[in-house]
C-alpha cells in the first residue's frame, strides 16, 4: 500500500494534467458547434467531425507533411546529436570551451531562434542569401519556396533540437565503461567496429529515449509555422498540429481542431509503441559479438 | 507597537475598500491605437472615476485573444477593438452586443456617417460604432517615375489611373539587380486591400448574397483576372518584390526602392522626416471595370460576457461619439473619420487642401464614393484568413484558379457552421 501512496501524487498529475485534457479532447471532437439561425447550439454528431476531415483533401495534404517531417527530422536530429556528442567525447584542451558552444541554442528560446533565422532567411535582405552570393550561387526564395520552406524549418528545428538532444547522448556516453573499448583494441577493433559493437549497444536505451522523445517532440513542432509560414507556401507546412491550432484559434472550428488533435494523439501513440517495439531491450536488433 | 500594526491593518483593509468600490474596465485594443487613445482614456478616467485597464495586442494576436476570450466566455474583457467586418461574426456569436440602448437620448445618424454605421450593424442592430474610417490611395517616387519616363498618376478622377498603366510604368522602372521594383501593395495579400481587384474586375465580394457561401463567388472571371493579375505582379513581370510583409512596404517606399505604391492614408505621416519626393494620386482600376478601394476600419464594441455592460458602454460612446477625439484621430494618425464632425472638419480645413494634407481629402473622396464594403458574412473570420492565405499563395507562385478554387471549397465547408 504505501508504495502506492508515493506513487499517487505523480498518478493524480498524470490523470488530472495528461489523461483528462486528452479525454475532454476526444469528447468535444464528436460535438458539432453551429450558429444556424443566429444562436450557439452544441450537438453530439459521433464521429461527423472526423468523417469531415476525412473528405477534406486540406487534412490528408497536412498528414502527408506531417508523415514526411517525422521520417526526415527524428532520424536527421539523432544521427546530429550522436555525431555531435561522439565528437565532443575526445579529449582535447577546449573541450569544455567548444561544449558550451554547441550548447549555446539550447539557451535560445526557439520563437527568438526563428525570428532570427526569419531574418537570415530573408530572401531579399537575408545574411544566408548575401553568404551564398558569394560563391557565386543565385539568391534563393527559401521560406517563400513551396519546394524550400519545410527543409528551412527542418533546418532550424534541427539547429535548435540537435545540442538538447546531444546532452543525453553525451551522459549515454560517458556512462560506457572504458574497459569494453579497451578490449575491442586488443582484439583488433576498427574506430568503426568498436561504434558499431560498443558504443551502439552500450547507447541503445539513451538512443531509444531520445528517439521517442524527440519524436514527440516533432510531432507537435508548430512555431516555426506560427511565426513564419502560417503552414505555406501552398500549405507545404501545414503540418497536423498547425492545422489543428488554425481550426481552432482562427476558424473557431473546435469540433475540426479537436479531431485533427485526436487523431494526432493516436498518430503519435502508435509511432512511439512501434519505436518501442523494435527497439527495446527484449527485441534485440543489434547482439553483441 | 501593537497600535502601529493595528493602525496600519486599518488603513490597509480600508483602502482595500475603496480600491474595491471603484469601478474598473478591461479594454482590449490593438498596439496602433494606444499613443492615441491613452490620453482620452485618462480624461474618461478622471471624468468618470471609471477605471480603465488597457491591454494591447498586435493586429492578429488581438484577433486571437478575442477569440479565446469569447470561446471561454470571460468575464474579464469589458471592451473590445472590433474589426469592421466582423461586426457580423462577433454578433452572431453573442460575443458583443447591441448598442442601441446606450444612444437612445440621440440620432446616431447625427454622429456617425452612413458607412460607418451600416459596418457598425448586422441585422438592423448597431454594435459596434466606428472609431474611424480609411481609405486608399496611389502614392508614387516622382524621381523613379521621372527617371523611367513615366506620367504622374493624377488626383482628378476623369484621369484615374488604370492598374494597366501602373504595371506598364512599373515595368519601366523596376530594377532588381539594384533592389528596385515598380510596386507593392501596402497591405500584402491582405482581403482588405485586394478585394478591391476582383470587385473592379466584377468579380464581387467573393462572399455570395446572404452571407453564407461563396460557392462561385470566389472562383468567377473577376476573382480569376484579380488572382491572375496578383500572379503576374509577382511571378511574370516581377514588378513587385516576394517575401516582404505588409509591415515592411512603408519602409521599402520610404527608402525609393519602390515605384508606385497603392496604401492607405495612415501611411502619409510616415514619411515626413524623409527625403523622399512623393506625390500622391486616386486609387487605380482596371480598364473598363469598376472604380472600387478599400475601406472601413476599427469600431469599438461590448463585450457581452461583461459584468460592468453599462460602464463599459460609456467608455464606447466617450470614445466614439466625441468629436474631439475624432478629430485627433484624424490629425494625430492620419486616419479617416466616421464622426460626422470630423468628415466636416477634413472638408473646412485648407490646409487638407494641400500636399500632403490633401491625402486625407483624397481618401475621405475614395472611401465616400468608392467604398468596397468588405463580404458580410459571420463567417468573416475563416474567410479572410483563407483569402489571405491564398493571394499569399499566388504571389509565392500557386496557379490562381487552384487556389481560388481550393479557397473555395474550404470556406464553403467552414461555412456549414453558419446555416
Amino acid at each position: 500500500m504505501v508504495p502506492y501512496l508515493f506513487l499517487a501524487p505523480a498518478l493524480v498529475g498524470t490523470i488530472a494534467f495528461k489523461l483528462y485534457p486528452i479525454f475532454i479532447g476526444f469528447w468535444e471532437s464528436l460535438i458539432y458547434t453551429s450558429f444556424s439561425g443566429g444562436a450557439e447550439k452544441r450537438i453530439f454528431v459521433w464521429f461527423e467531425n472526423y468523417q469531415y476531415l476525412f473528405d477534406d483533401k486540406i487534412f490528408w495534404k497536412s498528414l502527408e507533411i506531417t508523415a514526411f517531417l517525422t521520417i526526415i527530422i527524428n532520424p536527421l536530429q539523432i544521427a546530429m546529436s550522436l555525431g555531435l556528442a561522439l565528437l565532443l567525447m575526445r579529449k582535447s584542451k577546449f573541450i569544455r570551451v567548444i561544449r558550451s558552444l554547441y550548447l549555446l541554442p539550447i539557451g535560445i528560446a526557439l520563437p527568438i531562434a526563428t525570428i532570427i533565422w526569419g531574418l537570415m532567411l530573408d530572401p531579399n535582405q537575408g545574411l544566408i542569401n548575401g553568404l551564398i552570393g558569394v560563391f557565386g550561387i543565385p539568391p534563393q526564395p527559401f521560406l517563400v519556396s513551396e519546394n524550400q520552406a519545410l527543409w528551412c524549418i527542418i533546418a532550424i528545428a534541427t539547429w535548435k533540437g540537435v545540442a538538447f538532444w546531444m546532452l543525453f547522448l553525451l551522459a549515454g556516453l560517458e556512462d560506457i565503461p572504458k574497459q569494453y573499448y579497451e578490449a575491442a583494441e586488443i582484439d583488433g577493433a576498427t574506430p568503426f567496429q568498436k561504434f558499431r559493437y560498443v558504443t551502439i549497444p552500450q547507447l541503445k536505451r539513451t538512443i531509444l529515449f531520445v528517439f521517442v522523445a524527440d519524436t514527440a517532440a516533432n510531432f507537435v513542432l508548430m512555431v516555426p509555422m506560427i511565426i513564419l509560414t502560417k503552414g505555406g507556401p501552398l500549405q507545404s507546412t501545414n503540418v497536423l498540429i498547425y492545422e489543428g491550432y488554425r481550426s481552432g484559434f482562427y476558424y473557431q472550428d473546435w469540433g475540426r481542431s479537436l479531431s485533427i488533435i485526436t487523431i494526432l494523439t493516436v498518430i503519435t501513440l502508435i509511432v512511439i509503441g512501434l519505436q518501442l517495439l523494435f527497439l527495446s531491450e527484449k527485441n534485440e536488433g543489434i547482439k553483441v559479438k | 507597537m501593537k497600535k502601529i500594526l493595528a493602525s496600519l491593518c486599518t488603513i490597509f483593509l480600508f483602502s482595500n475598500l475603496v480600491t474595491s468600490a471603484k469601478a474598473e474596465i478591461n479594454f482590449l485594443i490593438g498596439t496602433w491605437a494606444e499613443e492615441p487613445l491613452t490620453p482620452f482614456v485618462e480624461a474618461f478616467e478622471k471624468e468618470t472615476g471609471i477605471e480603465v485597464n488597457i491591454q494591447t495586442f498586435p493586429f492578429r494576436d488581438l484577433l486571437a485573444t478575442i477569440e479565446v476570450r469569447g470561446n471561454a466566455q470571460a468575464d474579464d474583457v469589458d471592451v473590445i477593438f472590433v474589426d469592421a467586418p466582423l461586426v457580423p461574426s462577433y454578433a452572431v456569436r453573442g460575443m458583443i452586443g447591441p448598442m442601441d440602448q446606450y444612444f437612445a437620448d440621440t440620432s446616431i445618424n447625427s454622429i456617425f456617417a452612413p458607412a460607418g454605421i451600416a459596418a457598425a450593424s448586422w441585422n438592423g442592430e448597431m454594435y459596434a460604432p466606428p472609431l474611424n474610417n480609411s481609405g486608399q490611395l496611389t502614392y508614387y517616387n516622382k524621381d523613379l517615375l521621372a527617371k523611367a519616363g513615366c506620367a504622374e498618376p493624377s488626383m482628378i478622377e476623369a484621369e484615374r489611373v488604370t492598374w494597366e498603366e501602373i504595371v506598364d510604368c512599373a515595368k519601366k522602372i523596376t530594377d532588381e539587380a539594384n533592389g528596385i521594383h515598380g510596386f507593392i501593395f501596402d497591405q500584402i495579400s491582405r482581403y482588405y486591400q485586394l478585394q478591391a481587384l476582383p470587385e473592379s474586375a466584377g468579380g464581387g465580394s467573393g462572399v455570395c448574397e446572404g452571407g453564407l457561401s461563396v460557392k462561385g463567388c470566389l472562383t468567377n472571371d473577376g476573382w480569376m483576372k484579380a488572382g491572375q493579375f496578383y500572379y503576374d505582379i509577382h511571378n511574370t513581370s516581377n514588378i513587385s518584390p516576394k517575401g516582404v510583409g505588409p509591415d515592411q512596404t512603408h519602409e521599402l517606399f520610404g527608402l525609393g526602392k519602390i515605384g508606385i505604391f497603392v496604401g492607405g492614408s495612415w501611411n502619409n505621416g510616415r514619411w515626413a522626416d524623409t527625403d523622399l519626393n512623393y506625390g500622391v494620386a486616386l486609387h487605380p482600376y482596371f480598364e473598363g471595370g469598376k472604380v472600387v478601394t478599400g475601406c472601413n476600419s476599427w469600431h469599438i464594441g461590448v463585450w457581452n460576457y461583461s459584468k460592468q455592460k453599462d460602464d463599459a458602454a460609456k467608455l464606447v460612446r466617450y470614445l466614439t461619439a466625441s468629436p474631439e477625439i475624432a478629430i485627433h484621430y484624424v490629425e494625430s494618425h492620419n486616419s479617416l473619420p466616421a464622426h460626422n464632425s470630423a468628415i466636416l472638419h477634413v472638408a473646412e480645413d485648407p490646409k487638407f487642401n494641400n500636399f500632403p494634407g490633401i491625402v486625407m481629402n483624397l481618401a475621405t473622396y475614395e472611401s465616400a464614393n468608392h467604398c468596397a464594403t468588405r463580404g458580410r458574412t459571420p463567417g468573416f473570420l475563416e474567410f479572410e484568413e483563407i483569402v489571405n492565405t491564398s493571394f499569399e499563395d499566388i504571389r509565392n507562385g500557386g496557379d490562381p484558379a487552384s487556389v481560388l478554387a481550393d479557397a473555395e471549397s474550404r470556406i464553403e465547408s467552414s461555412m456549414r457552421r453558419y446555416k
